[in-house]
């Protein structure tokens, strides 16, 4: 059974700098802020699909995520002219199973991966939130010399990752917290109770995905409170009329602002499966090193003939 | 060879433009990060001198998002970004890139572990001295040891009075990705273990009580925050020269769940001061195996002798038993059933069965005798908490606990030269876990020799 994290750890994380925010390794080397965010987000939905294929608990994914998310941000921080998105996603899963109860080997992380590259689309957002069982993993092939190859750029990336982040790998999250929350707010005997707290844990998986990297700028409580806050409005259950997100050392601006960034999610999601969904505009988003210079490269190419 | 001279030509002329690039980078990101934390204290500035705004209703910003934050996704380059600043953020910690090694200058060695070595250090840039420990990286197959991770893990998140503080990770070349990694730790002068050994005289009682006190405040704070050391032992309890004991060396800690998590490696915890159920073979354990390597510490600064100095396995748990008395289904319900003792052979007779603790320790007081002996219970069940080890009466009678600032202080072995190491068993390496089966073995003779044994004769175990 997963043990019940100190409070402290359970409460705080180590947020992302102003100077952090403002810029990013990625866009020192030329790469367009808009496209970072695309990338991104299609790698942080990767590594959601990743951990689902291998049937890893929510909480290890999301602490991947976070670890995935941290990596890119900052003028130190990892550039997509250095790195590849897929493999940095593969490492980041990797090495949070690995200090978890569920280590993964290096084989069936990049069975995974190569299962998930060989799909049409690379925003498997919707396509594996719907939940579709998808085939078995370790099943899919890998020729021995890719699989050696995969194999030292895991380990390598692995360590750049640790270097980047300076050991710090803990992450901590709000499922918990949204649980003893809605406890506190005394709302399990409501008949919407559980469609409430299924509603509230969606919203937390999906701000894992925003580009305004919510889990990187606010701590535990106050995402736990705004995705109960959010909840409650959409399955129409009252909470207590008072300013009770105060009790979850919440205050109304934050709170206010985190319900916007969530809300503002369905949008930001539908634009991207607009430019890069299957079929449609562009194609597969740029996850290797050298499709992220192809495209900033195209885009120089239009902008300069225009 | 021509063509490899001018490969070599070539590849050093793509260092050097590489090099180049680097530099340039490099040089951007300073110029960014001085900018950015110039426009960061004109906004601190700001902030100081404007109002508190008046906040609108929570309604009103859900429907129309708040002026100053912008939803979009793209951010100028160079723009103060449109976060909340809230104070939240100063007390909230940060990450950054790990510095390299070289921003330290190696003073003097001090200790080669098991699981790296350790010198004395200090900041150039700061002249602070501080400890390095180099992690050990072996067994890369899986990648960055799980092990080490953990150690950094825990240790990071073990921030206490009595618990060694831990300042940033640094790493040697980045060439060679595994190559070094070192925990850059503040520097204390002394180790337990190093320091009795030279020491005329055990610590006073007064003392010990002060010392335990520290141990065990540093244990339960672990345990509250669900960490197990899983490696308590003399040589991994610092102590600076003013009376201050800091628990190090978290190279065998990990998390823990309640109930523990199935199939935790009982290859932990340095031989002298592991506990029965570990040398049993079991794999569900928790917060007891620690005690009772406190309940080993105790009793090794009350005779400035490490406690049960087993030579093996087998010993180990014959000089346990000898001590502590031999386990029963009534103070231990189930022990059979672990892996090791299905192999063992106990004496039935009841009177040989008995504790004598007491009488080993003659200058211990009632409630010191009565807490070492619950310390060394052989049941886990029956150990008291760290947080039990602290209301216990032992410490609220005379001699009262010594304050730190009266202690005496000592000569630091690690403050100059490499400390010479008398030989102890070290920490348990990975691999093989133990298994006490060499046949049968026999401990229904442990106490024929009990008289001699007490006169200092020694006894011997039958191995059958
Ligand atoms: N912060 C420190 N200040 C001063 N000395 C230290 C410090 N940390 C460690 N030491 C010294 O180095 C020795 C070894 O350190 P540590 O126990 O952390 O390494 P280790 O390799 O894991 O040891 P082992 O495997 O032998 O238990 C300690 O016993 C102590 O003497
Ligand atoms: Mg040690």
């Amino acid at each position: 059974m997963a043990p019940t994290p100190n409070q402290n750890s359970q409460l705080v994380n180590p947020l992302a700098t102003t100077a952090q925010l403002s810029s990013s390794g990625s866009q020192l080397d030329g790469v367009p802020a808009d496209l970072e965010d695309s990338v991104r987000f299609a790698g942080a939905s990767l590594t959601q699909a990743a951990g689902m294929l291998l049937r890893l608990p929510q909480e290890i994914i999301a602490q991947a995520v976070v670890l995935f998310t941290r990596f890119w941000v900052g003028p130190e921080g990892g550039s997509l002219i250095e790195y590849g998105t897929e493999i940095v996603s593969a490492s980041s899963l990797y090495l949070i199973a690995k200090l978890s109860p569920y280590p993964k080997s290096p084989r069936q992380i990049l069975a995974a991966y190569a299962y998930l590259s060989s799909l049409p689309t690379s925003l498997l957002t919707s396509s594996l939130f719907s939940s579709k069982t998808p085939e078995n993993p370790d099943a899919y092939y890998l020729s021995e010399g890719t699989y050696l190859t995969q194999r030292a750029a895991l380990m390598k990336t692995e360590s750049h990752i640790l270097r980047v982040l300076g050991f710090n790998t803990h992450v901590a999250l709000p499922y918990t917290l949204c649980i003893n929350y809605l406890q506190t707010l005394d709302v399990f005997q409501h008949p919407q109770a559980s469609a409430l707290a299924k509603r509230a844990f969606a919203h937390l998986n999906t701000a894992l995905l925003s580009p305004q990297l919510l889990y990187l700028t606010h701590q535990p409580p106050a995402l736990a409170t705004a995705a109960i806050y959010l909840a409650a409005r959409e399955v129409g259950v009252q909470l207590p009329d008072n300013e009770w997100w105060e009790v979850f050392d919440t205050d109304r601006e934050e709170l206010g602002f985190l319900v916007v960034g969530l809300l503002s999610m369905e949008s930001f999601v539908k634009g991207e499966e607009e430019r890069w969904g299957e079929g449609k505009g562009r194609g597969k988003v740029p996850m290797t090193v050298e499709a992220v210079e192809a495209e900033v490269e195209r885009r120089r190419i239009l902008e300069g003939g225009g | 060879m021509a063509g490899g001279a001018s490969r070599w030509a070539n590849d050093k002329e793509d260092e050097v433009l590489e090099a180049q690039r680097k530099k340039e980078k490099e040089e951007k990101k300073r110029a960014k990060l001085e900018k950015q934390r110039k426009l960061e204290e004109a906004e601190a500035r700001r902030k100081q001198a404007a109002e508190p705004e008046s906040t609108q209703g929570l309604q009103n910003e859900v429907e129309r998002p708040v002026k100053r934050r912008r939803l979009s996704n793209e951010r100028d380059d160079g723009d103060v970004p449109d976060q909340p600043r809230r104070l939240m953020r100063f007390v909230a910690p940060e990450w950054g890139p790990c510095r390299h090694v070289d921003n330290f200058e190696r003073l003097n060695h001090i200790e080669e572990g098991s699981y790296g070595w350790v010198s004395r250090a200090r900041e150039t840039a700061t002249g602070e001295v501080v400890a390095l420990k180099k992690l050990k990286m072996d067994n890369l197959n899986d990648g960055f040891p799980v092990t080490a991770l953990r150690e950094i893990q825990t240790l990071k998140e073990s921030r206490h009075r009595h618990v060694v503080d831990l300042r940033e990770v640094v790493v040697g070349d980045t060439l060679d990705e595994f190559s070094s990694v070192f925990l850059v730790m503040e520097f204390l002068e002394h180790d337990l273990k190093t320091l009795q050994e030279d020491m005329a005289e055990p610590f006073l009682p007064s003392e010990i009580k002060t010392l335990l006190i520290q141990l065990s405040s540093a244990v339960e704070f672990l345990h509250d925050h669900w960490i197990l050391h899983r490696d308590l032992k003399t040589s991994n309890i610092l102590m600076n020269n003013r009376g201050e004991l800091k628990l190090a060396d978290f190279g065998m800690a990990r998390y823990f769940g309640d109930p523990s998590p199935p199939k935790m490696t009982q290859l932990v915890v340095t031989l002298w001061y592991r506990a029965p159920e570990l040398l049993l073979g079991t794999t569900t354990y928790g917060k007891p195996v620690d005690m009772w390597s406190v309940g080993c510490i105790f009793g090794e600064l009350l005779t400035k002798a490490p406690l049960l100095q087993g030579k093996n396995e087998v010993d180990e748990l014959a000089k346990i038993f000898e001590l502590c008395g031999i386990p029963t289904e009534d103070s231990w319900p189930g022990f059979k059933r672990l892996p090791n003792a299905k192999s063992l052979r106990l004496p039935r007779t009841p009177q040989t069965q008995g504790s004598i603790i007491r009488s080993k320790f003659p200058f211990l007081t009632g409630a010191g005798a009565a807490l070492l002996t619950s310390l060394l219970s052989l049941n886990p069940e029956r150990r008291p908490s760290a947080a039990e080890m602290l209301a216990h009466p032992y410490f609220k009678e005379d001699p009262r606990p010594k304050a730190t600032a009266m202690f005496p202080t000592f000569p630091s072995k690690a403050g100059q030269e490499k400390r010479r190491r008398v030989a102890s068993p070290s920490a348990p390496q990975r691999g093989q876990a133990p298994k006490i089966d060499a046949g049968e073995v026999d401990f229904s003779g442990i106490f024929a020799g009990r008289d001699l044994e007490e006169s200092g004769a020694g006894f011997q175990l039958k191995l059958v």
